[in-house]
């Protein structure tokens, strides 16, 4: 009984651990940038411009946000279903995906049923309804706001202000994250951006920059091997430090097992390190090559190839009489 | 005219017939690369040095210079051709893991487990890698290559080929060939560097012989020795974990059937496809360059400087031991992960100077240790430049 309700709570708590993982792969789309007037912007399909919420799969996996819910309503969380069973709801890892904020769902799965204009804020909840993934409050109203952007050189990048609007929502002026996905630099990692990206990174980086930046730190290594070193010795010390305990606890519990076995110390000795003495092995391997080296159990055979009658012992298994393939009969 | 319609018909035919044969497009490179792959088949099949690796690379070196003219789908690089397909396993990085799977399931860290001081070898072995590295950079190699480049001084096939396809994937066939060929070397490389540093008093220590450890303890190496590895190197995630998987399987006593698969056909496949395939993408027109030539000169030095940190290394940890727990240093050699050819190499010059002085034994403990070592280092490596 006892058992039962062990494997019962470990099933449990393995569907909890299960359910929480694939709630967390939704949980890894964020909204990255929105932009809530567009007069000279992105268009859609159609050949329209409207305001645009761009999501971000900060994840290295595939996420699908079909089922996932987005409002422009505290009250309403499941204002508008992205609807499932759309292929190109499967955002892959570090995609973006664009929402068109034109209020005309019927113009397909990427066009929601609300505006950017008719509240400032946005929640993106995961398929249950209940579970609010990402929400944003954008500023608006009279300003100035400051205008930030990444200044990229080839010593990496640095946020730095690079003007000022008078109010929001300014016509083609985004509001967005700094850096994809997550909240740094700027106010809480947002920004007014002047140069939007709609289904691109928010800033471009040089992917190599860590490669290279590493070469011009240390170009000649030394700084990579002391490091590099330090990290290998310290996991080898570590396991070097653990299996020396292990080992002498090994030795202490075989002692301990030997005393209350009765054995004397040095029979005990002998149990703990379970060395067999040389003078064994040779009197083992001694016995073995006389035991090959005698006549008749040696390998080699007599030339006479002899075939034997093989009976077989009769079993209902084996019978044809009762085999499986015979067809039923009628009674 | 019927006739004169035929032959003109049968000429053409045989003109574009000779156009799609490997005659057509030879070139020097060509010849090169298919008398590489004939000295590697040569080097295996008569002096035995690395079988099992140089026959499937020295074969598929041959494969991969026959010149075909592109679009028949044949080629490695050729999308959707077969070998293309089973070129997959090295460019995603997934044949080395399963390589390590088998390697875990083959491997008995006894020798490690009951000595537990000789680990510091291996991590003192993998000076070579990084040497390699600076090195590399001083070639003017940028720090992504040099890193990939670097790896080969862990005497590591499946390690060397798991980096520098993330690192330098264009350099995988040359950095593949250069491990595997210094690994085959083994044994003419490290005598003399064993020698040079050694006096013949060292040569002679014997160690205390290894005690039996319980099997409670080989339980306990791989899954501790997984999460402790893990968590400093995460990005060796791969590597590490299917090698103390596979060790696993082999000790837990109850999962026999799956270690006999792991170290038996699965390593088998594997190494067929991985050794075929790295052969088949040493190409004339990738490989036949000064970048190569740089690749091998390096891999050379990287050997050099492992084995060299390696002997050192014993000789400076000696000065703390007492006397009867010293350790031989032609056992730091084996430090690089070669196994088990390493090992070999510290038992066979040990027993130059004492007929009856066994090092082997010994020896597998660093040797096991660099491969842990190894692998920790290609998860810096790739923590560092990816």
């Amino acid at each position: 009984m006892r058992n039962r309700l062990y494997i019962l709570l470990l099933t449990g708590g393995l569907l909890f651990v299960g359910g929480q993982a694939v709630a967390q792969s939704q949980g890894d789309m964020r909204i990255n940038e929105v932009l809530v007037v567009n007069t000279d912007d992105y268009e859609d399909d159609f050949g329209h411009k409207h305001g645009w919420i761009e999501l971000f799969n900060k994840s290295r996996g595939t996420v699908d946000i079909g089922g996932c819910y987005i409002s422009n309503d505290r009250r309403d969380l499941k204002k508008y279903r992205i609807p499932k069973g759309d292929v190109l709801t499967k955002i892959k890892p570090r995609q973006h995906v664009v929402l068109w904020a034109d209020n005309m769902p019927l113009r397909g799965t990427f066009h929601v049923n609300f505006t950017l204009q008719e509240t400032n804020v946005l929640y993106l909840t995961s398929s249950n309804g209940r579970d609010i993934i990402d929400s944003l409050k954008f500023p608006v109203g009279e300003g100035p706001f400051d205008v930030m952007d990444y200044e990229v050189s080839n010593k990496g990048a640095a946020v730095k202000m690079v003007g000022a609007i008078p109010r929001y929502p300014l016509e083609n002026v985004s509001y967005g994250r700094l850096m994809d996905g997550e909240n740094v630099g700027g106010a809480n990692g947002w920004a007014f951006l002047t140069k939007t990206t709609p289904s691109s990174n928010n800033v471009i980086l040089n992917s190599e920059a860590a490669a290279q930046r590493f070469k011009e730190f240390d170009p000649y290594g030394l700084i990579m091997a002391l490091t590099a070193m330090s990290v290998v010795f310290f996991a080898l010390l570590m396991l070097f430090i653990i299996f020396k305990n292990i080992g002498k606890a090994a030795i202490r519990s075989g002692r301990n097992r030997a005393k209350k076995a009765g054995l004397s110390s040095v029979e005990a000795a002998a149990v703990v390190s379970e060395a067999v003495p040389g003078e064994i092995y040779a009197a083992v391997a001694t016995a073995i090559h006389l035991y090959m080296q005698e006549d008749d159990v040696h390998d080699l055979e007599n030339t006479i190839l002899t075939i034997h009658k093989v009976t077989r012992s009769y079993s209902p298994w084996s019978s044809k009489i009762y085999g499986l393939r015979e067809i039923p009969r009628k009674k | 005219m019927e006739n004169q319609g035929f032959f003109s018909f049968l000429g053409d035919n045989l003109q574009q017939f000779l156009g799609y044969t490997g005659f057509a497009s030879f070139t020097t490179g060509h010849m090169v690369m298919i008398l590489i792959g004939l000295v590697f088949l040569f080097l295996a099949i008569t002096k035995d040095w690395e079988p099992m690796l140089l026959v499937p690379i020295g074969f598929g070196i041959i494969i991969g210079n026959i010149p075909f003219l592109e679009g028949l789908s044949v080629g490695v690089y050729e999308e959707g051709s077969v070998m293309n397909i089973l070129y997959q396993g090295v460019r995603l990085g997934f044949y080395p893991p399963l390589i390590f799977l088998g390697i875990g399931a083959m491997t008995d860290f006894s020798a490690l487990i009951s000595n537990p001081k000789l680990m510091l070898i291996g991590a003192a072995a993998q000076f070579g890698i990084f040497g390699a590295y600076g090195l590399s950079l001083l070639f003017g190699f940028p720090a992504n290559e040099a890193g990939a480049i670097g790896i080969i001084g862990g005497a590591d096939g499946p390690t060397a080929i798991f980096l520098s396809g993330r690192l330098a994937p264009d350099l995988m066939g040359a950095i593949a060939v250069s491990a595997y060929s210094y690994m085959a070397l083994v044994p003419v490389i490290q005598p003399p560097i064993m020698r040079l540093f050694t006096t013949k008093k060292e040569r002679v220590i014997r160690m205390r012989p290894p005690r039996v450890v319980s099997q409670r303890e080989k339980i306990i190496f791989p899954i501790v020795g997984f999460l402790l590895t893990a968590f400093v190197v995460p990005s060796g995630i791969p590597l590490l974990g299917m090698l103390f998987f596979g060790n696993l399987l082999k000790e837990s006593g109850v999962t026999r059937r799956l270690a006999e698969t792991a170290r038996g056909p699965l390593i088998d496949i594997v190494t067929i496809l991985i050794g075929l395939t790295v052969g088949a993408s040493t190409q004339a027109d990738k490989f036949l360059q000064l970048n190569s030539i740089k690749i091998f000169l390096l891999g050379a030095l990287s050997f050099v400087i492992a084995t060299t940190a390696g002997v050192l290394f014993v000789k400076f940890f000696n000065l703390f031991l007492k006397e009867g727990n010293k350790i031989n240093p032609l056992i730091g050699n084996a430090g690089v992960s070669a196994v088990p050819d390493s090992a070999r190499v510290s038992n066979n010059v040990g027993l130059e100077y004492d007929k009856k002085n066994f090092l082997l034994m010994h020896a597998m403990g660093p040797n096991v240790a660099g491969v842990i070592g190894s692998a920790v280092a290609a998860g810096i490596l790739l923590g560092f430049l990816s």
